[in-house]
């Protein structure tokens, strides 16, 4: 899959004044965060369609709690008020 | 603040004293910073320092765009494999491919060119066995020993491709690089599908 990319553009980090911690770090974050080792890791094995039915059933009700809690975070932390110093005169 | 905020205070109520008219003008001009006073300021605030909006997280994007435009010059271009490193072009540069897996870590250079391996070393043949060979130890010291007969063998710089998932993975970078290698780029190549065929069948435990 991954020939049919253009090798050394796609997937690619260049490492800067020989900080290789650095661009290991970025490319992993990036390929992480993407979901790609988590595919890469739920096809070593064939995943039955109950197992798959309960995972997605799950990633739902997670990804919709963070919405609701990060909103809910957003709201108390939120400083951008009208009144910039409430109660004083 | 606060002393600014009196001293309008004072001069508001002197000016309504005097004449009672004056009142507003006189004491914004006192402000110091930005006064948030009013809807509109509300607004324009709001608008000048919007977030940039990156779509919905996790929904089909990810905040990966941030980290992009932070480090730009990270990524590749167009331009970059005629990018000269020591005189040789990115494109020309030795490959460095490092294969992991669960059980073993496989290190090759190749030839951009012809893509023929001409170095070959793997936690196996450095002496350890069995479930030593799948440690970060053994990749790291099979990356520093692998690294010294390139240097040897008159290679300097060169592209790392990563390839699998596995305790050897960042090791493996980190012994290159202790070896005393400079590596200028890194790539990730494994191979992920989404629509794979089916895998073999889940193992029991």
């Amino acid at each position: 899959m991954a020939n049919r990319h253009v090798q050394f553009i796609s997937r690619t980090v260049l490492v800067r004044n020989g900080n290789v911690d650095e661009a290991a770090r970025l490319l992993n974050r990036i390929l992480g965060r993407e979901g790609i080792f988590d595919q890469f890791r739920r096809t070593r094995y064939y995943e039955k369609p109950f197992q798959q039915r309960r995972r997605v059933n799950y990633e739902k009700c997670k990804a919709i709690y963070n919405e609701d809690m990060d909103r809910k975070i957003q709201f108390v932390m939120r400083k951008n008020r009208l009144e910039p110093f409430p109660g004083c005169i | 603040m606060s002393v600014l905020f009196k001293l309008g205070f004072s001069l508001v109520s002197s000016a309504a004293r005097n004449g009672g008219f004056l009142a507003c003008s006189s004491s914004r001009a006192l402000h110091a910073s930005a006064a948030c006073r009013s809807k509109d300021d509300r607004r324009n605030i709001i608008l000048t320092n919007r977030r940039r909006d990156d779509g919905t997280e996790g929904e089909g994007t990810v905040n990966v765009d941030s980290v992009i435009q932070l480090r730009s010059e990270m990524f590749p271009t167009e331009r970059t494999p005629d990018m000269l490193f020591n005189g040789v072009p990115f494109s020309k540069v030795p490959i460095c491919n490092i294969r992991v897996s669960k059980n073993n870590t496989i290190i090759t250079i190749t030839d951009p060119v012809s893509g023929e391996a001409r170095l070959l070393r793997s936690c196996g043949i450095e002496g350890f066995k069995n479930t030593r060979k799948g440690t970060n130890v053994a990749a790291q010291s099979t990356a520093i020993t692998f690294g010294t007969n390139a240097l040897n063998k008159g290679y300097t710089n060169i592209r790392v491709r990563v390839r699998g998932l596995g305790p050897g993975r960042m090791s493996a970078i980190k012994g290159l690089q202790m070896a005393g290698l400079n590596i200028i780029s890194l790539t990730d190549n494994t191979p992920v599908s989404w629509n794979p065929p089916r895998p073999r069948k889940a193992r029991r435990l």
